[in-house]
């Protein structure tokens, strides 16, 4: 007997697994970072930048709309991700879909979407921008985890006389809330880290700490003042996930959660959720729409030529056909998630301190990009234009992501189930596989998810390495934004148009 | 169900083909005969223009991009000596002297040049029955009230050309006053210059509340190749006196692996038959004198004959400086 119980979980056991991501990470991330950051870093700049008064205010601009874009976020995220986790509605796939499809859009793309319904600029529209991109965060994060509160907890609670708001605090709070702080997390570091968004609806006034990296690092060529910055910023998110890590320990070991919760269909306040989610969805899918819209009227007039073009044509403004820059962005994107899904999945599942990979969170796209190429510039390690490189970064980037959306899931497994497993004399690998895979499916597919829409809109650190016709589509959106020409910026929306409508079928489907 | 069994399929087709690339990359670069050419991801040549180069030297041109021109420069700044390519395309004047400081290039030499001027939507104007603006001074005119828009200096090599423009036109003394009457006549700062053309201004695709803006020389021909149904003249026009002169260089990179080669392209580079194809592909005039232009580049687009300009060297000495104090007057 005694034996069995000794039988650990497969990951933990056979600690050679955790080696691939860390090997992973060193590989791909920290030797990079640390290439850049030995080289470029000195005290002297780092208390320089410090001293500033501009750039503190540009610190304090940063922190403060984080703050308050990650509130809002919430604010709309929660009651959707309820919604979409307990009950099931015709349309639900849909809604899923729509909310997650902006995050793999590029900034401009929502900004234009977010300005072509404001029609002004300043706090509100960032904000705006920041919801739409962000509600599929929690509710890619949380979902899963909200829908394996069991249920039958809470119908003990009604009985027993709580109200709705005492059964959510007592009952379903503790167990979601280390989900919610995850994925809030997230929120802030994409919030506080954002530029593009600012940059387009909030004018050159509005500027955050990584809009100034990148401006220092390449517009001015101040390398080392860029490095301060960056080094600054990683240490206030390194903070941050630091905080958010201590908070959200102490609930994971009363969970009670279980397999995946049938969802109702015929919830008491039938239209509640129907409501909530139609509310989410107008707040996150008007963008959308006028995107779409861009893609199909010109001049006031209803045309497909830009799609015909995207989908049949050429464009002299790319180097290559926008049909090779569909196919190059889904096969980048499935080689991330080839990547990065195994790689987060022995991370979450293993109990070793997982700090090291949170901080692709923490380092600036410029950091990352400029130690890139001075470090991968000699052969053998000589990968720095090399065309597979690009996806492998893709899942560096995507791997902080991608581990928070399965570990709620994986965390949520008790022990009891595998020491049961493994006492009716079933190997771990046995266990792992027709026991924990089961219950991680949902969260395995909403993790690959992820992962793609990290791969299909990451720009930054990709529009920074070098490329041989290798392009992607938001490398190619820009380029098509970036040319006079009615017909060019068309396309460009139609590109967009198209990376949305691709992400809604995934999503909805995920 | 569906979905897990079509990414087990992938995982094991996109695996092996990944891992099998590298290999074959470095089997290529380990040819002695082709030559890199580094670029900004506008640089759109036209198709097969490198064929009758490879056929003539049998080395075969591989064009590599990443960024725009500044993160191309920066780029190649901070791998001076381990270059990424052979041969560096996008060096413009504003940039050269940057270069130049980090001995980037072996050598160089002018290989297009454009003017950045302000454009205006013709039908705004016409339809008002108000005249076009016609100099820099008529921007700070009032009849011409929060019609501007331009970009950040900082992030835009646009808006750079247009504040050096104005330098060049008012003097380093003289600049700021007219700043801070335009910033009273409402000028717009926009990020970058797809917001600036493609959301700001009303003369293209986005419709919106400016019909002034600051774009290109070349930007009406552009306007006419890439219409949406074909049409005979650009909705847009540029305003001469306003252009400041922007000359791109291409240069051999020091370092570079196949140093031979880049001198080959760089004649080539600059030889009638590419130079020819540079108009219509990137939207730039030929330096090369012996070159003849399109029909819509000669009809509509505008390099005038005394644009405004800055000494490089005087740029670089001055960009910081000029910049902070742009941002202490607009911001």
């Amino acid at each position: 007997m005694a034996e069995f119980m000794e039988r650990p979980h497969l990951v933990t056991r056979t600690k050679t697994l955790f080696i691939a991501p860390v090997a992973f990470l060193s590989v791909f991330f920290v030797a990079p970072v640390a290439n850049s950051i030995l080289r470029y870093f000195h005290f002297s700049e780092f208390s320089n930048v410090l001293g500033n008064q501009s750039l503190r205010g540009v610190a304090w601009f940063s922190l403060w709309q984080a703050v308050t874009s990650t509130l809002l976020t919430l604010v709309v995220a929660l009651p959707a991700t309820w919604a979409l986790s307990r009950y099931t509605f015709r349309g639900a796939r849909l809604v899923r879909g729509v909310l997650t499809a902006p995050f793999v859009l590029p900034a401009v793309v929502v900004a234009a979407g977010v300005l072509a319904i404001t029609d002004s600029r300043g706090v509100f529209p960032i904000l705006w921008a920041h919801v739409v991109f962000n509600v599929s965060v929690i509710l890619r994060i949380v979902g899963p985890r909200w829908s394996m509160v069991n249920l039958r907890l809470e119908h003990a609670a009604a009985t027993l006389g709580a109200r709705p708001s005492r059964t959510f605090s007592l009952v379903v709070w503790p167990q979601i809330s280390d989900a919610v702080i995850s994925a809030a997390t997230l929120v802030f570091i994409y919030c506080f880290t954002s530029f593009g968004v600012i940059a387009i609806l909030g004018g050159v006034s509005r500027r955050t700490l990584e809009s100034e990296i990148f401006t220092q690092a390449v517009r001015l060529g101040n390398t080392e003042t860029a490095t301060a910055l960056a080094v600054l910023q990683a240490i206030i998110i390194c903070t941050v996930i630091f905080i958010a890590r201590q908070s959200s320990r102490p609930n994971s070991t009363f969970l009670h959660v279980s397999a995946p919760q049938p969802l109702r269909t015929k919830p008491r306040h039938r239209n509640t959720p129907l409501l909530i989610s139609a509310t989410a969805v107008v707040i996150v899918a008007s963008p959308l729409l006028a995107t779409i819209y861009r893609s199909l009227v010109v001049n006031n007039q209803f045309s497909f030529s830009a799609w015909r073009t995207i989908l049949s044509g050429s464009l002299p403004a790319l180097s290559v056909s926008p049909q090779l820059v569909i196919i190059t962005s889904l096969v980048f994107a499935i080689i991330a998630a080839c990547i990065c899904v195994p790689l987060a999945l022995l991370v979450a599942s293993s109990a070793a301190p997982r700090a090291l990979f949170s901080l692709p969170l923490a380092v600036s796209a410029a950091t990352l990009g400029i130690g890139l190429i001075i470090t991968f510039n000699t052969s053998p390690f000589a990968w720095r234009s090399e065309r597979w490189f690009i996806p492998v970064i893709h899942a560096v980037i995507a791997l902080p992501l991608v581990i928070r959306a399965l570990e709620p899931a994986t965390r949520a497994i008790p022990t009891s189930l595998r020491n049961a497993s493994a006492t009716l004399g079933a190997s771990p690998f046995a266990t792992w596989v027709r026991v924990e895979l089961p219950l991680l499916r949902p969260a395995l597919l909403r993790a690959t998810g992820l992962s793609m829409a990290v791969s299909l809109g990451e720009f930054g650190a990709t529009s920074f390495l070098s490329r041989s016709g290798s392009t992607t589509l938001p490398i190619a959106i820009a380029q098509l934004l970036g040319r006079p020409g009615v017909a060019t910026q068309q396309a460009g929306f139609a590109l967009a148009a198209l990376m949305v409508l691709v992400t809604v079928g995934v999503m909805s489907r995920a | 169900m569906k979905l897990t069994r079509i990414l087990i399929v992938s995982f094991l087709v996109v695996i092996p083909s990944a891992c099998s690339s590298p290999t074959a990359n470095t089997s290529t670069d380990a040819t002695p005969n082709e030559v890199t050419l580094l670029a900004y991801d506008a640089f759109t040549p036209q198709e097969g223009i490198f064929d009758a180069f490879t056929a003539a030297t049998g080395a075969k041109v591989k064009v590599v991009t990443g960024g725009d021109s500044g993160v191309l420069v920066s780029k190649a700044i901070l791998t001076a000596g381990n270059p990424e390519g052979d041969v560096l395309w996008g060096l413009d004047n504003t940039l050269l002297s940057r270069a130049q400081k980090a001995e980037l290039l072996t050598s160089y030499e002018p290989v297009d040049y454009g003017d950045i001027c302000v454009n205006y939507d013709k039908q705004w104007f016409t339809s008002r029955n108000i005249a076009p603006p016609t100099s820099l001074e008529d921007l700070a005119n009032s009849t011409y009230k929060n019609l501007l828009v331009t970009q950040d200096p900082v992030a835009s090599s646009p808006g750079l050309g247009f504040l050096l423009g104005t330098i060049a036109h008012f003097g380093a003394d003289n600049w700021q006053g007219y700043w801070k009457s335009l910033k009273v006549n409402g000028v717009r700062i926009a990020s970058d210059w797809t917001t600036a053309y493609t959301i700001d201004f009303s003369g293209s695709s986005g419709k919106g509340k400016y019909p002034l803006v600051v774009s290109y020389g070349s930007s009406p021909p552009a306007e006419v190749l890439y219409a949406e149904k074909p049409i005979e003249t650009p909705p847009t026009a540029v305003i001469a006196s306003t252009c400041f002169r922007q000359t791109e260089y291409v240069g051999a990179l020091r370092g570079a692996r196949n140093p031979n080669n880049a001198k080959l392209l760089i004649s080539y580079l600059l030889a009638v038959p590419f130079q020819e194809s540079m108009p219509l592909s990137l939207f730039v005039f030929p330096t090369n004198q012996k070159a003849s232009l399109p029909d819509l580049f000669t009809k509509f687009a505008v390099a005038p004959k005394n644009p405004l300009t800055l000494d490089p060297a005087d740029i670089e000495e001055n960009r910081d400086a000029w910049l902070s104090s742009w941002r202490d007057l607009i911001l």
